[in-house]
């Protein structure tokens, strides 16, 4: 399949690129710019970057390839990111991401029937102190996992509901006291 | 002088080096994988791990503190450090595994790290016996490992390039590989893909591995990760032997060493001259060393009834030769010498020519203009072409050497090592109804056309010198025996395990990869001697170098001791060519 940019997304590239000395740290801003518009980050959608920014391709392939956030092929409306990583993991993790699994029919990696739903198992999220948690499609954390809880997500994500963002309960310190 | 205390002992240092440079350079050791001395340092495998201070300096008065035993105070860094990027400075105090139990443990533990998810496959390993993994675990590393879950697997046999072989499972990620493909060969093909304990090295989806310096990256993976397509499973490297040379697939004159298991040339590797390669070599200069096996020419051969060509003795060769030298006046014959054949060959060849009066040999160079990359390849296919010219030889274009063969004044040619026909410059036809006498090593089209084919040495069969592109001497030494040497008699020789070992009648060893052929220096002395000409050189070609360096202007001070000393001599080409 035959990728391109528009003038305006050129445009908008040549801005990004003027930010910095030089090509390279534009990788991740255009790779976004890119799964932007075309849903994911295919080799060929990576090599219209590398083009795009007079960069070697394997450089393009390996910063694609670093970040789970990047998809490499087409995914589901909906990617669940699940956190396997330690702390998540110690608190049930697992028997969630395979409780999706079970209820979705797939394994973390591929994509429903539908295109409905895609599962990534991934590593740490930065929001350990909720965990287990996951992310959907690069966007919104839901924390604190639990199996009722995956039930009303999936059920609301199928109607079209995207969960609210949760915001995070702090927990108040008292200024010590000396 | 700026000093730095490692493990107790004081070393003096100058300019701005690096920690683990400088231990390496005092002969000292330390473990470490990622490190080049001639790319980036991204300090990335954390085996070069030391345990450094610097010593408290008094603000006002500026003098060190010390304690109360008179020693200077240091303070430590609150961790360890890696040594590989890491700045000497005045009084910096450097404890290795040597003197601190930490870093030891460090390196240890670091090592079973990294072996976490290594196959420990070195018994179907290519790289075992020169792998820094290998050979760093067993000075360094735990006994055994407490990991005993399933190890993460990734792709084996990925075929990166058509030289190059992957096993992910083996990698450690030292970003070597990727390294030399950004930095050095600037093909950029190269970079690691995924991340934590599955990444590997991998090209771009759909590009392939084919820079053409590809096989250093064997070389530098200190693993068995990248494998050489050609040399895998071929031999264990312990069994080989290692001999220095010089490559002669081009004039850069790149330093390699031969590797040879029972007189095979099994393989060809770069060796470090920061003055010509530094520590890299293309691929095309490795993948000549089947030249040094296959199609050689042994024994003589003489055309008999102007038809079939058939071997015959040294002695009815030589006698034809004789026969054929007094029956034709010096001025009917033609000399050509070779930019592919060394020096010393070349200068024997033109004073045999001299001494029986036949004029000053012509040569016509091997260039192929485009070919080169302003790097390790040259337009230049002949290691030679600044010897000959600095012999003097008489240098001509392919035309004006092919009108000169063609003319009816030459009626007996005499051809060192040149492969004419096949590179184009002659055709079979312009050598009809002349008597050709060629010296060579390796059958080709040209050979078939020789009236009186005398086999010689090539490259890895003598000690022998080549003038590169840049004016630089240097030389080869024996690495494969022929039937006349043995390397137990010839002290420029080197024995592997299997040489020193191995008998005709066991299963390595045979007899059968010597070809019959003699240096021109031998071969010299008995022609001369048939035509009542002394020209004999008991020491072979350091002897004979030795008179060149004497009568050659261009050559003075020239010795074999010297280029081995000095990784080869920078000649004056610019004001020493006699004729170019
Ligand atoms: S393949 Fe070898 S050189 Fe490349 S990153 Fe892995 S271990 Fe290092
Ligand atoms: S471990 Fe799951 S978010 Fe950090
Ligand atoms: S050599 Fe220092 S970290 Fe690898």
């Amino acid at each position: 399949m035959k990728y391109e940019f528009t003038e305006d997304e050129l445009k908008q590239i040549e801005v990004i690129k003027a930010r910095y000395p030089e090509a390279r740290p534009a990788t991740l801003p255009v790779l976004w710019i890119a799964q932007n518009k075309f849903g994911h980050v295919e080799p060929d959608v990576q090599k219209l970057v590398a083009r795009t920014l007079g960069l070697p391709e394997a450089h393009v392939h390996g910063v694609a390839e670093f970040y789970t956030q990047y998809y490499k092929k087409e995914q589901g409306k909906f990617v669940l990111d699940v956190c396997t990583c330690l702390s998540c993991q110690i608190c049930g993790g697992y028997d969630i991401l395979h409780y999706l699994e079970d209820k979705l029919g797939i394994k973390h990696g591929e994509t429903t029937k539908d295109k409905m739903f895609t599962i990534q198992q991934v590593e740490c999220l930065g929001a350990c102190g909720y965990a287990p948690m996951m992310q959907i499609t690069n966007g919104v954390y839901v924390n604190h996992l639990t199996r009722e809880k995956v039930d009303k997500v999936i059920h609301g994500l199928k109607n079209g509901e995207m969960p609210e963002f949760e915001p995070m309960e702090m927990r108040k310190v008292k200024p010590q006291e000396n | 002088m700026p000093e730095v205390f490692i493990d107790g002992k004081s070393y003096e240092f100058e300019g701005q080096p690096k920690l683990l440079q400088f231990i390496m350079d005092e002969g000292l050791e330390l473990p470490f994988f990622c490190y080049h001395p001639s790319m980036s340092i991204p300090a990335n495998c954390r085996q070069c791990m030391v345990k450094v201070g610097q010593p408290v300096k008094d603000r006002d008065t500026g003098e060190y503190e010390l304690d109360e035993n008179g020693e200077r105070v240091i303070r430590w860094f609150p961790k360890l450090q890696t040594a590989c990027n890491f700045d000497v400075t005045d009084g910096l105090v450097v404890k290795t595994q040597e003197s601190d139990e930490l870093v030891e443990r460090a390196q240890k533990d670091n090592l079973e790290f990294i072996l976490i998810n290594h196959p420990l496959d070195c018994p179907i390993c290519d790289q075992a016996g020169e792998c820094p993994l290998q050979i760093q675990t067993y000075k360094y590393g735990p006994e055994g490992s407490r990991f005993e879950v399933k190890k993460v697997h990734k792709p084996k046999r990925v075929q990166l390039g058509p030289r190059v072989i992957l096993d992910a499972e083996r990698c450690i990620n030292c970003t070597r590989c990727t390294r030399f493909a950004d930095e050095i060969s600037k093909s950029y093909q190269l970079t690691i893909t995924k991340r934590g304990d599955k990444n590997y090295p991998t090209t771009a989806p759909g590009e392939t591995f084919d820079d053409p310096y590809s096989l250093n990256t064997v070389d530098l993976c200190p693993v068995g990760a990248l494998t050489s397509a050609d040399f895998r499973f071929r031999a264990r490297v312990w069994e080989m032997n290692q001999t220095p040379s010089i490559d002669v697939s081009n004039g850069k004159g790149c330093n390699i060493d031969i590797w040879t298991r029972d007189n095979q040339v099994l393989r060809i590797t770069p060796r470090h001259n920061p003055h010509v390669n530094d520590y890299w070599m293309p691929d095309v200069g490795r993948e000549i060393y089947p030249l040094f096996n296959d199609n050689r020419i042994s024994r003589p051969s003489v055309i008999l009834d102007g038809e079939n060509q058939i071997k015959s003795s040294w002695n009815n060769a030589i006698e034809t030769f004789g026969e054929q030298m007094e029956a034709i006046k010096p001025e009917e014959i033609l000399a050509i010498g070779s930019a592919h054949a060394s020096v010393e060959e070349n200068y024997l060849f033109a004073k045999f020519g001299n001494l029986l009066g036949i004029s000053t040999p012509l040569f016509t160079p091997h260039i192929e203009p485009g070919s080169g990359d302003g790097f390790l390849i040259t337009d230049d296919q002949a290691p030679n072409t600044n010897g000959v010219r600095l012999l003097g030889f008489e240098e001509t274009d392919s035309k004006q050497l092919k009108t000169a063969v063609k003319s009816s004044n030459a009626k007996m040619i005499l051809l060192l090592s040149d492969h004419l026909i096949d590179r184009g410059v002659l055709s079979a036809d312009d050598l009809s109804g002349k008597y050709l006498v060629m010296f060579a090593t390796n059958e080709s089209e040209t050979t078939k056309k020789a009236d009186l084919l005398f086999p010689i040495t090539c490259v890895v069969e003598h000690a022998a010198s080549y003038v590169n592109v840049d004016g630089r001497i240097q030389r080869s030494f024996p690495a494969k025996e022929t039937k006349y040497t043995n390397r137990r008699l010839d002290l420029e020789m080197t024995e592997g395990r299997l040489d020193r070992y191995g008998t005709k009648f066991d299963n390595w060893v045979t007899d059968e990869n010597k070809v019959d052929c003699l240096p021109v220096w031998d071969l010299m002395a008995l022609i001369g001697g048939r035509l009542g000409l002394d020209i004999t050189y008991e020491g072979g070609s350091r002897e004979v170098i030795k008179e060149v360096s004497q009568n050659m202007p261009a050559f003075s001070g020239v010795t074999y001791e010297r280029m081995d000393d000095e990784l080869g001599i920078e000649l004056d080409t610019e004001h020493q060519t006699v004729k170019s």
